[in-house]
């Protein structure tokens, strides 16, 4: 043992090199602190007393998100000393610091972003859970005096060569579904060999290398975005799988799936229509890691929609859609039904109406990482793509402050607009967190009473936008929406995902909620399907379906739990419902068991009486003529609302064994039902597994054009190697 | 940057000069973070603490009062603003020598792994001994200026340094003779 060598090691113990960002940032930070300590000895050399209007902002501002937890606490125990004087001065002084010191050129703020996110990569692959607080509270930092250094940046003079290289980039993008296809074939294969895939830490260290070059002498931002792609399409992969449990932070309502009713004692289903997408992406994201998801995540409804399936399309705008309906048998149980009631929205064959949409983005810290902002600001720059030159768009954000990054802006000037979402982490703040009034300010500033007129929230689940209210905020979504503001939201990102609150408020919003997983995905919404993700045209669509018990002795409807509507709110206009799109399908399966067929629930030994006057009931509704009954299955009425009417129209159709038919799309709307079931634990199913899936959906493919089913195929035996794995 | 005009930006600084104080985080920054790496063990909890630091640093820096060598001061400063932020973190620092390297392809593999094994042995120290022997033999304070820092008797420092040495060396001797 040498121990002038051991002394030699202790003197001369390795740090790592100093992080220039880092030391940046506690640079501004510590002089806004000094600032501040020196403000308040000069107020208490003065012993002048600071009103009330302090401490009333210090009660506006103690928010409780929680991801700002520790940056509050932070705060609090530096000036605890000083709660008169102290914490809402600090606050607005941080920013005043950041315009005059964080004098880093425009690049080296995003370079600094890219590095950050690789590093987030990195670190999931050890540390995860304890570096996020670390990260999202330095970073918080970090947006706030960034939000300000924009404000003395005009548009950036090198965004101009953005367009076309933007444009090419977009269409370079069309073949991806393929891409994506091989990459989740060749992730499949490690996964049946080693049924992890545990590629992840390689390839975050493979996308941080992708990132180092963009150095801040760079000029080239398109080059800095097209790494950031790569690193986004790789995201689902470069996530270590954690077993995913029920405790997990991110938020879904939980419900129980609907059982088995008896037409005698309940004839009547009402449920309202749901084409929002997002469950499925979360579930694919999930797969992807190589574990199943939670059950609640899991919404049948969701998943079949995210089809899109070759019903009959009207052809005429007053009457936006027409059900088309089919009875197979069920593959779950012998001698059950299925019955698919199909709806197709008109596809706008003219012009697309103008909008004005306005992108209410979080830059929160918890957005800091490869799979949320980055890929929001691509999302955001691909629906560009899809949007007339005439169309408006505006730019607000939120994080601890809201600001406007962009006034309403004609789509045709995009240089102007990609050039905002390219200087984002370094976006322009105002003070106070009242994210979600801007947005709606900017939209009413610019309301075109005949364009579609939308905000579209960004973000992961932090609602820190102004209303921490989760009632009061639907509320205040709910009054917009009655004002011709709809709201969109778009899920990102995994860990802290709020997907309760997400569909409530796009509920509440008229618009949809979606999840945005990959690049690809972002693609599906809001380019393959911007029309129907953009433009309404029917709203509060609601269905009634009325059985027959002379043929049908029960039934259960597949999904739609969180959409159950009562009996009597059917004809209740004031009832809000799901909104369909241009172009949107929605689908849904009823499985129902014949008269005469082996019953779920018993008959009831004293039950003739109801059979009877359930009957009657049928045969007393005036709008039936009386001759066709028997024949008749059952009775389907939906109602809906044109964009711009506040009353409803109702649509009637019957269904009798006629529409017994059997082709490919409701055999693939089966395979996506039967797989949501099992994922949910497969208590109607049967004796169906993934295998029988797999064979379901291959056979049902059908043309396929963009390799959905496909995916939904790969996505499925990822699902029967998880549930393998399951201890 | 000398003492002495260490000593006047440190006056300057406390007696509100805003630029003073600039200069002085653009400078002790480095110092505090590399000190803060050593201490923790760990770089990624390093750098939240030296940001920590410096802004208790704005905070208090009135509050030092000359009488010790600022370093001292300072090096207390940050151990405390560690221990806070650990207590915030509801954590107890885990040591990570790994993030501390800087890959040093030229020294001779034996050499590195001799002194990782060192580093780890440095990090299972109780408290107490870690810090005085980062204070002393890393940091090159005298046993009097640790004292300050710590807290406590100039003897128990060396007495904690001896103890620390011998315990490093012994982890060595025992694995040798187990072979």
């Amino acid at each position: 043992m040498d121990d002038q060598k051991r002394d030699d090691i202790l003197k001369n113990i390795d740090t790592p090199v100093i992080d220039t960002n880092a030391k940046k940032r506690a640079l501004n930070l510590a002089m806004a602190e000094f600032d501040s300590v020196q403000k308040e000895k000069a107020a208490r050399k003065e012993k002048k007393f600071q009103g009330f209007q302090i401490l009333s902002r210090l009660m506006g501002n103690s928010n409780t998100q929680t991801n700002k937890r520790k940056r509050n606490t932070m705060e609090q125990r530096s000036h605890k000393k000083f709660i008169y004087g102290g914490m809402a001065t600090a606050a607005a002084v941080i920013i005043v610091a950041g315009i005059g010191l964080q004098l880093a050129p425009n690049f080296s703020a995003q370079s600094q972003f890219a590095q950050h996110a690789a590093i987030d990569t990195l670190s999931a692959g050890n540390a995860a859970p304890q570096n996020k607080g670390r990260t999202e509270t330095r970073s918080q930092m970090s947006n706030e005096s960034a939000l300000v250094e924009q404000e003395s940046f005009a548009p950036q003079p090198s965004s101009s060569p953005a367009p076309k290289e933007k444009a090419d980039q977009l269409s370079g993008h069309k073949n991806a579904p393929q891409k994506e296809q091989a990459k989740m074939q060749r992730q499949h294969g490690i996964a049946e060999g080693k049924a992890v895939p545990m590629r992840s830490k390689d390839e975050a260290v493979a996308a941080r290398t992708m990132i180092a070059p963009t150095s801040p002498s760079s000029t080239n931002f398109t080059g800095i975005m097209h790494e950031a792609d790569s690193m986004i399409a790789l995201a689902p992969a470069d996530i270590v799988p954690n077993h995913y449990q029920d405790t997990g932070r991110d938020k879904f309502s939980d419900f129980i799936e609907n059982p088995f009713k008896s037409v005698t004692a309940d004839p009547v289903s009402t449920f309202s229509a749901d084409v929002d997408t997002a469950s499925y992406s979360f579930v694919r994201r999930q797969l992807n890691n190589g574990v199943l998801p939670q059950k609640d995540a899991v919404r049948v409804e969701e998943l079949i929609n995210y089809f899109d399936y070759d019903y009959d399309t009207p052809t005429d705008k007053s009457e936006p859609f027409k059900p088309s309906v089919t009875i197979t048998e069920s593959p779950w149980n012998a001698g059950k039904q299925l019955m698919h009631i199909g709806i197709k929205g008109y596809e706008f064959t003219g012009a697309q109406p103008n909008s004005n949409i306005v992108f209410l983005l979080d830059v929160s810290g918890s957005m800091n990482s490869p799979d949320k902002l980055p890929l929001v600001k691509n999302s955001m720059k691909m629906l560009l793509s899809s949007l007339k030159p005439d169309d408006t768009v505006s730019i607000a954000v939120y994080a601890g402050a809201a600001g406007t990054v962009l006034e309403p802006t004609k789509v045709s000037d995009k240089a102007k607009i990609i050039a905002a979402f390219d200087r984002l982490s370094a976006g322009g703040s105002t003070a106070g967190a009242a994210g979600i009034n801007l947005a709606y300010q900017l939209a009413e500033q610019n309301f075109d009473d005949n364009a579609v007129n939308r905000v579209i929230l960004a973000t992961d689940g932090d609602f820190n936008v102004g209303i921490n209210n989760r009632e009061e905020l639907k509320d205040f979504v709910e009054r917009k929406r009655e004002k011709g503001v709809f709201l969109s939201v778009l899920g990102f990102g995994q860990g802290n995902y709020n997907d309760d609150m997400m569909q409530a408020l796009a509920q509440n919003g008229n618009g949809i909620a979606a999840y945005i997983d990959t690049l690809s995905e972002a693609r599906k919404v809001l380019v393959e399907e911007a029309t129907s993700s953009l433009f309404p045209i029917a709203k509060d669509v609601k269905f009634q379906i009325e059985f027959n018990p002379e043929r049908v002795s029960e039934y259960r409807l597949v999904g739609y739990e969180t959409r159950a509507l009562n009996r009597e709110d059917f004809n209740n206009d004031a009832v809000d419902a799901g909104d369909i799109g241009a172009g949107h399908s929605v689908t849904a399966i009823y499985e129902i068991t014949p008269v005469g067929a082996v019953q779920s629930v018993d008959p009831l030994r004293y039950g003739q009486k109801d059979e009877e006057t359930a009957e009657k009931k049928y045969n007393a509704d005036n709008i039936y003529n009386e001759q066709n009954f028997e024949q008749e299955i059952a009775f389907l009425k939906m109602r809906y609302k044109l964009p711009k009417e506040d009353v409803s129209k109702l649509m009637t159709q019957p269904i009798t064994q006629e529409n017994n038919a059997n082709n490919t799309e409701t055999q693939f709307a089966t395979a996506v039902a039967s797989f949501a079931q099992i994922l949910k634990g497969g208590k109607y199913t049967g004796n169906m597994s993934y295998d029988d899936v797999i064979a379901l959906a291959n056979a049902a493919k059908g043309d396929d054009p963009f390799g959905y089913r496909a995916e939904f195929i790969q996505m499925v035996r990822l699902a029967k190697t998880a549930s393998d794995m399951q201890p | 940057m000398d003492k002495k005009s260490e000593d006047a930006l440190v006056t300057a600084a406390k007696s509100g000069d805003r630029d003073a104080f600039e200069r002085l985080i653009n400078h002790y920054y480095d110092v505090i973070f590399k000190f803060a790496c050593k201490w923790c063990g760990n770089a990624n909890d390093a750098e939240d603490i030296t940001q920590d630091a410096c802004i208790k640093l704005a905070r208090f820096i009135g509050k030092y009062d000359g009488k010790s060598a600022f370093t001292s001061w300072l090096y207390r400063l940050v151990i405390n603003c560690g221990k806070d932020w650990y207590k915030s973190q509801n954590r107890h620092p885990t040591p990570n020598p790994d993030t501390l390297e800087r890959v040093k392809t030229e020294s001779k593999s034996e050499d590195q792994l001799y002194a990782k094994q060192v580093i780890n042995a440095l990090y299972q120290l109780p408290e107490g001994e870690k810090d005085a022997v980062i204070l002393v033999l890393s940091e090159g304070l005298s046993h009097k200026e640790a004292a300050i820092t710590l807290g406590c008797k100039e003897s128990t420092i060396s007495w904690r340094v001896h103890e620390a040495r011998k315990k490093i060396s012994a982890q060595f001797k025992e694995e040798q003779s187990y072979g």
